[in-house]
């Protein structure tokens, strides 16, 4: 029997339908779980199925692999054999004044317990008890240190300490403040907050931080599961606690300090600042913080971490340090962007919007924000909590934000100044690709200034060098697949490039041997570097742009959709006219919907709006054109156009403008216009249409994709142009 | 400073080589402390696997090294060293039960079980390779509960997930282990 067929198969590490209505039952009584997973369903017999065989294996698994219903530990003649790591308070134990009510959950070093006070004050309070077998010398000085550091602090947001002793078998506890709240990033998603009620219990956070800095006292361990979100008269009230590993910048702490010997690794990975990282625990400041608050920021807005913390532990420690200290994360919007339309609808629908609204309200001025509170170069960052606060206090009210995108003459001294060596692979691959191409920064400039007509792709090419300077992870296979790429070994290239893992390859090298593939018409291996060249940086358009007339070529339709969703959901507030113009073209090669074409004809608006020179003119209005045909325009279409053909300059514009002429005159009945149209577009055409191998290849494809539409509603081309194909 | 501590100091350096090292040791480790314990054993009595795991641990490391990273390798490790020597157990008792011929039997071939007798436990090895294979981090947290003897909180730990969430998995994974072995049977 094949098991796979009856059994569902969990997609690894991401999300699994299957698992999600099976988790979902499992939160209701048995009785109503039947009814919910039809519902959740929604007609899918196989999903049914499966989530079916599950729960029903849940129901009868009984006490199957459940370590509890184990044989008890046979007691060997030398005695016993286990002794359990785990804490031994239990409910009804009495530890000096407080008596143990319940276990209220694991945390760094400590076991906390709510307990009671019986006096001075009747109350309930947190108690935390080191863990059996962890009460090394050096966890109970980081204990004093969180005692003392937290007596010096008075905050409504930060977790009062109340008292300190040592139970009766010699292990320190600690008393503070009951906090019955949950982990910020939890309450935030449960209730639905908008950003800006995120931004508001973000900014208290902050400032319970500064008031910590201000008192000489370092966090370094700031996560959600240290700040915990309560009601106050249904008020939410973040406060910070477990300031467990806290360390004083002043004097009269640090000789606890020694203790913590060096090669400790304190902290969470995923929240942990790349000095932090680095491990030379005698550096950290207070900016450590504002990092780790960096990264609360980015998980509130986004739901996840700069870092995967799965992958980080996964990848080993060497790694996850060269991981912290080295790679830029995403910025939010573009995580947003990239994650899978199924995660971002969750996201935004715990953020109480949708997808295209919560990406544009993140990217800018809270990109940048975040970005700069992550800077791996801590002089970078904000200098002070109230700094960080302040500034999204300015966001919040629409005023202008001192946090800018770095200039790319910053990033590239940042390369610079990070690595010998990878700034010398950068120079290599510059050099290489220029030799490659044949063509020199010099050269690119003379041809900008004397040759109008091929302006477009040498833009593109110096846009290449450019990009080259910006980007920042280029290492040592991206300079060798370069050279080889200069030297025609594609292959050997590609096969590099498999070995690059992809958030540290450079889009650029995809974007140039896809387009070194399509050149020479291997549409498939072009198709798979444009493709990996969007994973690698979901923003670069050149690859959305090469990527759509190849779809075409191939006979891809739905490739070609799928990819239109994407675009317009990464462009549709592209301001830059030659982005929106070729992004709008695009995404009107097959008819669009009327709600993209609403979205489409607004980017070919802006396009207009801003063109500042003829050749961006025409081709907006080319794009203007094809659109007002996919809307039923015909005559508006067709009047428009004949003013784009009759412009001398770009072949292939003429070509596109007479091939969407000649289908607006047959919608208009002019059918022998229309062929008359499409003969003389053939005969611009020429006879070796399309020419691919002239590096027009994207200009080619998209006129034979309009040609191939255009002969199927023309009818009957004449003899010529049928030869010619 | 005993092997294991030295190998536990260089996977917290970093380095990835270090871990490899780790897995023989503790399998070694393992195999002794069971023959050793099962010389002093009334017949028919069975060691618990987790007990043996942590022993393992407070022999090769317990007094000197103390850090959660290390433990926590070494609580991996052990996972997987378990599963391998049940496994291999569950397997010779099997075929000297199906006519091997042999007839002495060795100290390893006698009962080292969990709850789940030879067969299930082959059975269940099977389908925790299959679903290794389609979502590894559950399998992972199966092995360390089950073999390692992990308490949900410090699997949850290991593998940096939530409380919660490792809760989930494990209610899901079971379930699907579950039903993975009942269709193969």
């Amino acid at each position: 029997m094949n098991t796979s067929a009856s059994n569902p198969e969990p997609a690894p590490s991401s999300p699994n339908r299957e698992e999600a209505i099976f988790d979902g039952a499992l939160q209701l009584p048995p009785g109503q779980r039947a009814a919910y997973v039809e519902a959740a369903c929604a007609g899918d017999a196989a999903l049914l199925r499966r989530v079916q065989v599950l729960l029903e294996a849940h129901e009868k698994a009984g006490g199957f692999l459940n370590p509890a219903a184990l044989p008890a530990p046979a007691v060997g003649a030398q005695g016993t054999i286990v002794i359990s790591p785990l804490p031994s308070e239990k409910p009804g134990d009495v530890i000096g004044r407080y008596k143990i009510r319940e276990n209220l959950g694991e945390g760094g070093c400590g076991v906390v317990y709510v307990a009671e006070q019986s006096e001075p004050v009747r109350r309930r309070v947190a108690l935390k008890v080191i863990k059996l077998g962890m009460d090394t010398k050096n966890v109970m000085a980081r204990f004093e240190a969180e005692r003392q550091a937290l007596a010096m602090m008075d905050h409504p947001n930060i977790a009062k300490v109340l008292d300190a002793g040592a139970t009766s078998t010699g292990r320190p506890y600690f008393v503070m403040e009951l906090v019955r709240g949950i982990k910020i990033t939890d309450y935030c998603d449960q209730h639905h907050l908008n950003t800006r009620e995120r931004l508001d219990l973000f900014i208290q956070v902050c400032n319970a931080v500064q008031h910590a800095h201000q008192k000489g006292i370092i966090h370094r361990d700031l996560k959600p599961s240290n700040i915990l979100v309560t009601l106050h008269d249904g008020i939410p009230v973040p406060k910070v606690i477990d300031f467990g590993i806290a360390k004083a910048t002043e004097g009269r702490l640090s000789n606890l300090t020694v203790y913590t010997e060096l090669h400790q690794f304190i902290g969470t990975p995923a929240y942990m600042s790349p000095e932090q990282a680095e491990m030379s625990a005698l550096d950290i400041d207070t900016r450590s913080d504002i990092y780790s608050l960096g990264v609360l920021l980015y998980e509130l807005l986004t739901g996840q971490t700069p870092f995967d913390p799965q992958e980080l532990l996964k990848s080993g420690l060497d790694q996850m340090r060269r991981t912290i200290r080295e790679q830029e994360p995403s910025r939010p919007s573009t995580r947003l962007s990239t994650m899978l339309n199924a995660d971002l609808t969750e996201v935004a629908r715990r953020h109480g919007s949708e997808p295209p609204r919560l990406i544009h309200l993140i990217r800018g001025d809270l990109d940048w924000i975040v970005m700069k509170a992550l800077e791996k170069d801590r002089t970078r960052r904000y200098e002070t909590a109230s700094g960080l606060a302040a500034e999204l206090q300015r966001y919040l009210h629409d005023e202008p934000v001192t946090a800018r995108p770095p200039s790319s003459l910053y990033r590239f001294q940042k390369l610079v100044r990070r690595n010998q060596t990878v700034f010398l692979a950068a120079g290599a691959v510059l050099a290489a690709l220029v030799l490659g191409f044949g063509f020199s920064v010099y050269e690119l400039r003379r041809a900008l200034a004397a040759e109008r007509a091929e302006r477009k792709e040498v833009e593109a090419k110096l846009g290449l060098v450019e990009e080259l300077h910006r980007r920042q992870l280029i290492g040592e296979q991206l300079r060798n697949a370069g050279l080889l790429i200069s030297q025609g070994k594609m292959e050997e290239a590609e096969e590099l490039m498999r070995h690059v893992p992809a958030m540290s390859a450079d889009s650029i090298i995809y974007n140039v041997l896809g387009d070194v593939h399509a050149d020479r018409t291997n549409w498939d291996a072009a198709i798979q570097n444009f493709s990996k060249s969007i994973e690698v940086d979901p923003t670069n358009y050149t690859a959305y742009h090469h990527l759509t007339p190849l779809f075409l070529r191939i006979g891809d339709a739905d490739a070609y959709n799928r990819l239109r969703q994407a675009m317009l959901r990464q462009f549709a507030g592209a301001t830059d006219p030659a982005i929106a113009e070729d992004i709008a073209l695009d995404c009107l090669l097959l008819p669009p919907t009327t709600t993209d074409l609403a979205v489409l004809n607004q980017m070919v608006s802006a396009a207009q709006t801003g063109a500042t020179n003829e050749e961006t003119v025409l081709n907006a209005e080319l794009a203007k054109g094809l659109a007002e045909y996919r809307g039923g325009n015909f005559a508006a279409s067709a009047g428009r156009l004949r003013k784009v053909a009759a412009k001398k300059g770009d072949k292939d514009r003429t070509l596109q403008a007479l091939i969407v002429i000649s289908m607006a005159q047959q919608k208009l009945g002019q059918t022998d216009q229309a062929s008359a149209t499409l003969a003389k577009a053939a005969d611009v055409a020429g006879n070796d249409f399309p020419r691919i191998h002239d590096h027009d290849w994207n200009d080619q494809l998209t006129a034979e994709a309009l040609m191939n539409q255009a002969k199927a509603i023309v009818g009957d081309a004449p003899q010529k142009n049928a030869a010619a194909q | 400073m005993s092997d294991v501590t030295r190998i536990l100091n260089d996977i917290e350096r970093g380095d990835a080589q270090a871990a490899n090292d780790l897995l023989p040791l503790v399998y070694e480790e393992l195999r002794k402390l069971a023959a050793a314990k099962m010389a002093n054993e009334a017949p028919g009595q069975t060691l618990q696997p987790t007990a043996l795991v942590h022993e393992a641990w407070l022999r090769l490391a317990g007094d000197e090294y103390k850090q959660w990273d290390g433990r926590a390798h070494f609580f991996g490790a052990a996972a997987e060293a378990m599963r391998r020597i049940l496994v291999d157990n569950a397997r010779r008792k099997k075929a000297l039960r199906h006519g091997g011929g042999q007839q002495r039997v060795d100290i390893q071939d006698v009962d080292l079980a969990g709850a789940l007798e030879d067969d299930q436990l082959l059975a269940l090895n099977d389908a925790l390779d299959r679903l290794a294979a389609r979502d590894k981090p559950k399998a992972d947290l199966v092995k360390l509960r089950y073999f390692s003897g992990m308490t949900i909180e410090e699997a949850a730990r290991v593998l940096n997930i939530s409380e919660p969430t490792a809760k989930r998995w494990w209610a899901y994974a079971r379930a699907w282990l579950f039903a993975e072995i009942q269709t193969a049977n």
